[in-house]
């Protein structure tokens, strides 16, 4: 056991130095820098692909994935405000309750 | 356990590793109480001689992790303990956000989700209000909604909850830097795909599956810290997206405008205004957190108005340091018994209303005087 613990330790030693390092690495503009641009050119190129879909679909007079994300998203503000309105009614009732007590 | 002993099992688990059961996570029995959109509102079933305090509890969990981190494990829950304790205790889970809900802004989340949980869990109570913990993003959440909301929070605590982006951390850099083009990002995906965080959660310690590897190979002997493990890795690879409209308001307003400090950050058209915390407040940070800096969160205590006020500082890491068995024993405890000792109304005048925007709309005001 006396190898492994001793292993163990330089193992930990290691990978302690060597985040280090990395972390350091990843930080530098060097590498950020490239990242953050190619990353940046994935994303351009995939609204791209989305819009030129999108308006070939939309060409053929039918509904987009941002439309009916658009209608989904109104129709969970409609709810959450129904429940506000909800709870709106519940407090005057019990205010109204209360004057009549 | 002898040597030989701890070898044979090492090996026995080691060969058995593929076949062993996947763990049970959030198992603690809780009630759906509220459903809006994808979140819902959990409330956990109190104990058999029921619910020893008039305040209730309500956690906010990250919003990009799952809510049963704080419900890992049977004997090695947050959720559990608390309810063993006799508190009454609530969680939101913010579910899966749909595509849609690339449009769910951060003011949606943090004013009139958080609002709506605070008000249900409150009704159980006595008060009227109820204690609010925030872990990580949650606490940030919790920190944004009770500056402007202050009537039913009880008191606030703070885990590893970041309020000051100027840290010199990776997460912070990458995000202001200029190469982070966050609008091409949303547009392309909506929401910010849970992959993608999670991939820059890993380079905050590159090394990091490797170090795993080597400690379930050190501790494959204990089938305890083999139950952990794997409930803790099944949480850690169960992640959610983040709503892009939402992330879009969390990088220009805090990470990039550091909104919080400078009180340059909004609420539903009110300024957040870190002074106008003056309920009972705990922050916990942790010294060896690389997610959420001590510099990150620490700055909280010395820019809120409570009198009441209290910062805790442990050894550990950012979710470690919280749902370990030290943490059960020590931690989550001391947070006990500090909302049991401020189970009542204080002395002191209750919270003044926070600051109204002018043009405010009369609605709004009477919807604030009654903390929604």
């Amino acid at each position: 056991m006396a190898a492994w613990d001793g292993w163990k330790k330089g193992f930990d030693a290691w990978e302690d130095r060597t985040a280090k390092r990395l972390e350091t690495a990843l930080r530098s503009p060097r590498v950020l820098r490239p990242g953050g641009a190619l990353l940046t050119a994935a994303m351009r190129s995939k609204s791209a692909v989305d819009g030129a879909m999108a308006a070939w679909w939309s060409a053929l007079g039918l509904p987009t994935r941002r439309d009916q994300e658009r209608a989904q998203h109104a129709l969970n503000q409609l709810q959450s405000r129904l429940i506000d309105l909800e709870e709106e009614i519940a407090e005057l009732r019990a205010e109204r309750a209360k004057s009549k007590d | 356990m002898t040597e030989p002993t701890k070898e044979a099992k090492r090996w026995r688990n080691l060969l058995g590793m593929v076949k062993r059961p996947k763990p049970v996570v959030g198992a603690t029995p809780a009630d759906v109480v509220h459903r809006e959109n994808k979140w819902s509102l959990l409330r956990y079933r109190p104990r058999a001689e029921g619910v020893k305090y008039a305040t209730p509890v309500l956690l906010v969990p990250s919003l990009i992790n799952r809510h049963y981190v704080l419900d890992l494990q049977p004997g090695r829950s947050v959720a559990e303990a608390l309810v063993a304790r006799g508190h009454d205790v609530f969680i939101i889970d913010w579910g899966t956000p749909g595509p849609e809900d690339r449009h769910l802004s951060f003011d949606a989340i943090a004013d009139g989700y958080i609002g709506r949980a605070l008000r249900v869990a409150s009704q159980h109570g006595t008060r009227g209000k109820a204690h609010v913990l925030g872990y990580c993003l949650g606490g940030t959440l919790a920190v944004v909604h009770a500056a402007v909301r202050p009537a039913r929070v009880a008191s606030l605590t703070v885990l590893a909850a970041p309020v000051s982006f100027t840290d010199e951390g990776l997460l912070s850099t990458w995000t202001r830097s200029e190469t982070f083009d966050l609008g091409a990002m949303l547009d392309a995906t909506g929401n910010v795909p849970w992959q993608l965080m999670q991939g820059a959660f890993q380079m905050l310690r590159p090394t990091l599956p490797l170090a795993k590897a080597a400690h379930v190979l050190d501790r494959a002997w204990d089938d305890e810290f083999l139950d952990g493990f794997f409930a803790l890795e099944a949480w850690g690879n169960d992640n959610v997206s983040f709503p892009g409209a939402a992330y879009r308001r969390y990088i220009e307003g805090l990470y990039r405008a550091d909104g919080l400090m400078q009180g340059t950050f909004t609420l539903s058209g009110r300024p957040v205004l870190l002074r106008n915390i003056v309920c009972p407040t705990l922050a916990v940070t942790f010294a060896h957190d690389n997610i959420v800096p001590e510099e990150s969160a620490a700055p909280l205590m010395a820019r809120i108005g409570s009198a009441d006020k209290q910062r805790v500082h442990l050894p550990g890491g950012h979710v470690g340091a919280v749902i370990s068995r030290k943490a059960l024993a020590t931690l989550w405890p001391t947070i006990s018994a500090w909302w049991a000792a401020h189970d009542a109304e204080p002395a002191a005048a209750a919270a003044p209303e926070a600051e109204v925007v002018a043009g405010t709309k009369p609605r709004a005001k009477r919807a604030a005087a009654k903390g929604r």
